[in-house]
């Protein structure tokens, strides 16, 4: 009897589209809600594991963490780099990943094949890709053995990770060869959607491939540009895991100590979860700022 | 025109060395024995497999007594961790995910603060949930288990299977189901044989996606995992560091765990391509 | 002004002969129409001539250039598409101007040649609009604007009327006389509407499988069919086909065609000439057939009303003999009904005789 009357409610669109969501709600609330209140909890106290002191029943600071984390300088060297990263990490595999979709316009022999070799990338796990270009740059790695010592002769050794700058470039070097291929892969079903008819209107009409490209390719596809650049400059924002495995989270020094990282290291390193916390509010208020402010408008426009 | 063609398969060559670059000299490390290592051939003089047979042996020394090292574990169990943990929260997550994803489409349910959450909890870095879930998990002794990694892996890629799978319901045409409806089928019923057999390459596409993103999941398995639940790319990490400098057995490392990812990559890149012109190009 | 000669293009797609050799000119100023159905290779030949499709082999000149070997930028050849493809993302003004953009030409130049242009096609209102806000023949009339404003040597149109409907489809025609007679370029346009060739084109040439069947003024193909396709192609409704055979006897020429038939001994000694058998096919125009309610002379024949369809000011009498039909397009004959006995005359100089072998023409 009782089962029935389940049975029934449940028939009931409304209730049924309720007990469809319920699986999502109940995971996400467990899993993601729950930290994040504690989150914002830890960001008010005191808690460090190390003093013994149940989190729970931590003192209260109210802003003090907050308060330390803006005026950290390390803290704002790192977002700094982070910055840096991003600028200069994403627009270049932007122009990369759209030099070689105009590459692959058009049909031409081996079309497959080469596709095949510039997604894999792609797939390659993260870790993987920071132990390649770890094992690439070592000083006695391939970058110098094949690459510079032919051209500088034989004292050309660089210590690639012991310099700060220099390390720092390695680690983007990893970051643009692991997502170009993302890019070229967005920005190549996007020019491909373009209709042929346009361009050969544009063609009769007397347009060069460059003005072509300039005035009907690139305009048309504007809106999946935008996306893809948001996509992967917050991705990028969250670079973590090849810079573990090259510099082991920021070597030499700080010098490629992304925001993730600075965090990371607060958390495990030093155990200062509290502060951790506040650092980890802080960038979630910024970012949130920054997605109200520019992003959202960039979005909205092109729909 | 000729020229134009010799310029561009120069280029495209010029892009698939610097693609496929890195890997090659994974590949030629992994290889090599370790007196080579330090030297600059691509083409190994001696060819050896030992590198990757002793991954799976932590009875041996990895690299032999040449550099006298730690010796770091074997990798079978991280291997098994990553294929367990991914797998289940592949399938889970693909089967919350398509209720869900169905709920928002056909019932309108769902706050909006839940779906926005999840949005919001994807632009965020790893590292700031680092923290609480730490507190968290070792509060209710999650730490170093397979279930917890499970869970967590599932609520993280929820959104991108709710946004993926949700593009495939919406194509279906409602007349269907509403005839299915009318026929005198539960609800239910409709779901599991209307709906579900139609999106088949959808759930493929999500499924293969998200297991790819469990697979390589990297901050929280490093921090939430110790000995027991383990996953291979933490394990290669500690290789790392643990084997100092054992850079052929490090390179076979690596490679090992691109082994699934190579499988199934071809078999993705069909629905990848689909995938993203879906939502954008409208 | 320029001149167009096309000699022996040919076009192949894998297995499938889209054009099979043909040619053709036209004249500075002319008007071309390629006529035919579906699949016949006009727009294909069309493509060739703009560069948008490389010719298996052939020639195509531009006053005495060949320019097989140009891209389709370096032509001088104005093309209005099917579909218009005009940028949907630019605005009207953008859209006119956009060869002359790329020509590089001064600001002022431009901005002088695109308000001229919007003048002669009605299109000043909406000049700043976007293209993906315009009415269909707005669209059309920027697609037109746009090919013309660089002042081709040559323009190209292919069926630019065939996405309208009926009746727009009429003004447009009007429309696009109107432009052609202040425009006058040399045009080559493509259509599988008859009345739009018969309309627009100083020639037509009708099109039929990869090959041209016949070319000529509107009223030549008309009045002179050359070949049966070509007479039952042109003209609504279309002309009376009836099987006949041709027979001598007696001094006498008729031809047989079972329930009537007619003596055509003054031009035997022509159609003994020109066909190579005595299967013949009778063809005549609807308009070319009279209608007597009374035997009028001997080469009447006996018809039953079978259908009548009202057309207005004229009707289209459906008339049977045994199994044939004939039609006849007529002012309406009051008294006639479905189902009366009258009589029809073929008019003996609009006749037409084909060669069922051959397809040819004899008269």
């Amino acid at each position: 009897m009782v089962f029935e009357k389940i049975i029934n409610w449940l028939r009931q669109p409304k209730n049924f589209g309720k007990i469809l969501m319920m699986p999502s709600s109940f995971i996400l609330n467990l899993v993601l809600i729950i930290p994040f209140s504690i989150l914002i909890y830890l960001g008010f106290t005191n808690y460090i594991p190390a003093r013994g002191i149940e989190w729970w029943r931590s003192d209260i600071v109210g802003l003090t963490n907050f308060i330390k984390v803006i005026g950290d300088e390390r803290f704002l060297w790192a977002l700094l780099r982070t910055i840096i990263f991003v600028f200069t990490v994403v627009p270049i595999e932007f122009l990369l990943g759209l030099g070689i979709a105009l590459l692959f316009l058009g049909n031409f022999k081996g079309k497959k094949i080469f596709t095949s070799i510039i997604l894999y990338p792609m797939m390659v796990p993260w870790i993987t890709v920071g132990l390649a270009f770890f094992l690439l740059f070592l000083d006695f790695g391939p970058v110098n053995s094949i690459i510079l010592k032919p051209i500088f002769g034989e004292t050309a050794t660089i210590s690639w990770y012991r310099d700060p700058i220099l390390a720092f470039l390695t680690v983007m070097l990893a970051d643009i060869w692991q997502w170009t291929p993302l890019m070229f892969l967005i920005l190549y079903s996007g020019l491909v959607a373009v209709p042929e008819r346009l361009i050969e209107a544009a063609k009769v009409l007397g347009a060069s491939e460059t003005q072509i490209l300039k005035r009907i390719r690139l305009p048309l596809i504007k809106p999946l540009i935008i996306v893809a650049l948001i996509i992967r400059s917050l991705e990028a924002f969250k670079v973590f895991d090849t810079i573990f495995i090259m510099t082991g989270a920021g070597g030499p020094g700080t010098a490629t100590e992304t925001i993730s990282c600075y965090i990371y290291k607060l958390s495990i390193q030093y155990s200062n979860l509290s502060y951790a916390s506040a650092a980890s509010l802080i960038i979630l208020i910024m970012i949130a700022l920054v997605t109200r402010v520019a992003i959202k408008p960039l979005a909205v426009k092109p729909e | 025109m000729n020229f134009k063609q010799i310029l561009r398969y120069i280029l495209l060559i010029i892009v698939a060395l610097w693609t496929l670059g890195p890997v090659v000299w994974m590949i030629s490390l992994s290889l090599k024995p370790p007196a080579e290592w330090y030297s600059a051939n691509i083409i190994p003089k001696k060819l050896i497999l030992d590198n990757y047979i002793n991954l799976f042996n932590s009875s041996v020394p990895i690299g032999g007594t040449y550099f006298m090292t730690s010796i770091a574990e074997a990798i079978t169990v991280p291997y098994i961790n990553s294929l367990i943990i991914a797998s289940i929260s592949t399938v889970f997550a693909v089967l919350i995910g398509f209720c869900t994803a169905y709920g928002v489409s056909r019932y309108k349910a769902g706050g909006t603060f839940t779906l926005f959450f999840t949005l919001l909890t994807r632009m965020l870095p790893g590292a700031t949930f680092v923290a609480p879930l730490l507190v968290y998990y070792s509060t209710f002794g999650l730490i170093d288990t397979h279930i917890g990694l499970i869970l967590l892996y599932t609520a993280v890629t929820l959104t991108y299977a709710i946004w993926i799978l949700k593009g495939y319901i919406d194509e279906i045409p409602l007349e269907w189901e509403e005839a299915a409806l009318l026929e005198g089928a539960a609800p239910w019923t409709v779901i599991t044989h209307v709906t579900f057999p139609l999106i088949r390459g959808g759930i493929l596409a999500s499924a293969l996606f998200i297991f790819i993103l469990n697979w390589t999941e990297f901050l929280f398995a490093l921090v939430l995992s110790v000995t027991k639940a383990i996953t291979l790319p933490v394990q290669i990490s500690l290789y790392a560091s643990a084997v100092g400098r054992m850079y052929g057995s490090q390179a076979a490392c690596g490679l090992i765990a691109t082994i699934p990812m190579v499988i199934l990559g071809y078999t993705i890149q069909r629905y990848l391509v689909t995938g993203f012109t879906f939502g954008r190009v409208r | 002004m320029a001149k167009l000669f096309v000699k022996n293009l040919r076009k192949v797609f894998g297995e499938l002969e889209a054009v099979k050799g043909i040619s053709f000119n036209v004249d500075e100023k002319e008007t071309l129409c390629l006529l035919g159905p579906s699949g016949c290779g006009k727009t294909t030949t069309l493509r060739c001539i703009a560069g948008l499709e490389i010719p298996t082999s052939g020639e195509i000149y531009i006053n005495s250039t060949l320019i097989n070997d140009l891209p389709p930028q370096k032509r001088g050849i104005g093309l209005v598409f099917q579909d218009y493809a005009v940028f949907p993302h630019m605005t009207v003004y953008d859209n006119l101007a956009f060869g002359l953009q790329v020509r590089k030409m001064e600001k002022s130049k431009i901005d002088s040649k695109v308000k001229e242009i919007a003048r002669l096609l009605d299109l000043e209102n909406v000049l700043q609009r976007y293209a993906k806000r315009l009415s269909l023949s707005e669209i059309q009339r920027v697609a037109i604007g746009r090919a013309i404003a660089v002042d081709p040597e040559i323009l190209l149109l292919d069926e630019p009327l065939s996405n309208l409907d009926a009746r727009t489809r009429e003004k447009m025609r009007t429309e696009l006389k109107e432009i052609q007679m202040k425009v006058g370029i040399t045009s080559v346009y493509v259509t599988h509407d008859q009345l739009e060739a018969m309309t627009l084109a100083d020639r037509i040439a009708v099109m039929n499988n990869g090959l041209i069947e016949q070319i000529g003024k509107p009223s030549e193909i008309y009045d002179n069919p050359k070949t049966l396709f070509v007479a039952r192609f042109i003209g609504t409704p279309s002309m009376n086909f009836i099987d006949c055979s041709f027979i001598e006897k007696n001094g006498k020429a008729i031809i047989d065609a079972s329930e009537f038939y007619l003596d055509v001994s003054d031009i035997s000694s022509i159609i003994k000439e020109k066909s190579t058998t005595s299967e013949l096919i009778l063809g005549c125009r609807s308009e070319d057939i009279i209608i007597e309610t009374k035997k009028t002379s001997p080469d009447s024949i006996e018809v039953e009303v079978k259908f009548i369809e009202n057309l207005g000011a004229k009707s289209i009498y459906h008339l049977g003999i045994g199994e044939k039909r004939i039609l006849v397009k007529t002012h309406i004959i009051p008294g006639i009904k479905i189902g009366s006995k009258v009589w029809i005359l073929f008019n003996k100089n609009k006749i037409h005789l084909f060669d069922k072998k051959t397809n040819l023409a004899i008269i």
